[in-house]
């Protein structure tokens, strides 16, 4: 499969920058999946969850509180406001997982946005 | 003949200096390795942001059909009738002369403006700046202590936000920034950015050298996705300002923590010499004293 470039950049500098097989956003038009080869886009993002599909076949979640995004065909640019990643192993997931929570309760989307995105983090907790 | 007792006590109390100013040169040091990782870090951010906004704006020149982008943020203003003008300076002295760079700037602008018959309305970040322009008995709209040691997104959007507010409301009709930036260990630059209206000849916009494929923009509605992302730029310059200042303040203090350790050394030199020369010659009249009493005797 074809991978393709993703950054995601916070304030507080960059967190993630690799190659990626697909990454799945949170656009404020709805959520939607970016593989290799997709038309430019720009967009804003939601409050939500980003699933990341790593190159080495890990599925990694990241939550975020809202911004925007850059798809061009080879890359892809995440510009959040906040994020928290939501993997590792179980004692710093518990952690991760909180401050999601909190990340996501503080960011000004609507509260359907919210919950649905807290509901989505409380399910990576139960997995 | 100075006094022995003077001099030495002089140099206890200038040796007493130095270790002082020595302390606060490696504690800016310090702080300023941290202030100086935020700002590079928060760099990044600034520019693909900024590189967002030029594409978006570019896309919007193409698409309109003559005259540039027709959108408030964007749209100079001819005859600008109200500035707000905004200024970041540090809480804290013994720095140098870098507050006083930024004072000066602001103050020149202002005379500027009012030259040519401008209002201007004066926002101050920053104890030492504040406290200046209000001794001059020049007014000030918002005065804001304890934002620039600790630069804060929260308190620094609100304050950038009000005066969004006003300029969208049409009461003014541009925003400018002054801080002083961080430029090395050993140099800070004054400067001065326009935040509103967006500076569109600054944004270097290319004509379409590697757009190969049309943008999508979602929302279709080109203002909405312009308007968030030009407040967010605006919002996130402000924030830069303020960690951009705070490096620079320390790299100003810890140079003149420098300069003030080497002078007090030199200082400690002299007084040292002028002691030896002082003892030198105390001895000398004791010598002669002895001797003349001695000759006397004979």
């Amino acid at each position: 499969m074809e991978l393709m470039k993703l950054e995601i950049i916070t304030p507080n500098g960059v967190i993630f920058d690799d190659e990626v097989k697909q990454v799945t956003l949170p656009g404020s038009e709805g959520e939607f999946g970016v593989l290799s080869g997709h038309a430019t886009l720009i967009t804003i993002l939601d409050a939500g969850v980003l699933v990341i599909d790593s190159k080495k076949g890990k599925e990694l979640q990241v939550a975020i509180n809202g911004g925007y995004v850059k798809v061009e065909e080879k890359k892809t640019l995440c510009m959040v406001d906040g994020a928290v990643c939501l993997s590792g192993d179980d004692t710093n997931l518990a952690k991760a997982l909180a401050d999601a929570k909190e990340l996501l309760e503080k960011s000004q989307s609507r509260s359907t946005t919210i919950a649905a995105a807290i509901s989505k983090v409380e399910q990576i907790n139960k997995r | 003949m100075a006094n022995l007792k003077d001099i030495k006590r002089q140099i206890a109390s200038v040796k007493g200096t130095q270790k002082t100013t020595r302390a606060m040169k490696l504690v800016s040091s310090a702080k300023l390795k941290r202030a100086e990782e935020v700002a590079k870090r928060s760099k990044v951010y600034a520019q693909k942001l900024t590189e967002l906004l030029t594409e978006i704006a570019q896309k919007m020149q193409e698409s309109s059909s003559d005259n540039g982008i027709d959108n408030i943020f964007m749209r100079e203003n001819k005859n600008p009738k109200k500035v707000d003008i905004v200024f970041v300076t540090s809480d804290k002295g013994l720095c140098g002369g870098f507050n006083h760079q930024t004072i000066k700037r602001a103050s020149s602008l202002i005379e500027e403006f009012k030259s040519s018959d401008i209002e201007v309305r004066l926002s101050g970040v920053g104890k030492k700046g504040v406290s200046f322009f209000k001794y001059n008995k020049v007014e000030m709209i918002n005065q804001i202590d304890d934002l620039s040691s600790k630069p804060d997104y929260e308190r620094s959007t609100e304050l950038i936000d009000s005066l969004v507010a006003d300029y969208v409301a049409g009461e003014t009709d541009k925003i400018i920034l002054i801080h002083n930036g961080y430029v090395s260990m050993i140099a800070q630059r004054v400067s001065e950015q326009q935040l509103l209206p967006v500076d569109v000849s600054k944004l270097k916009l290319t004509n379409s050298v590697h757009m190969d494929s049309e943008i999508e923009v979602e929302p279709d509605d080109d203002d909405t996705l312009l308007d968030a992302l030009v407040k967010r730029y605006v919002e996130y310059s402000m924030y830069y300002a303020l960690l951009d200042s705070l490096a620079a303040e320390h790299s100003a203090r810890m140079q003149a923590m420098d300069a003030a350790t080497n002078n007090a050394g030199d200082m400690v030199k002299k007084l040292s010499v002028k002691y030896n020369k002082a003892r030198q010659e105390a001895i000398t009249t004791e010598l002669i004293e002895i001797i003349s009493g001695m000759e006397s005797l004979k």
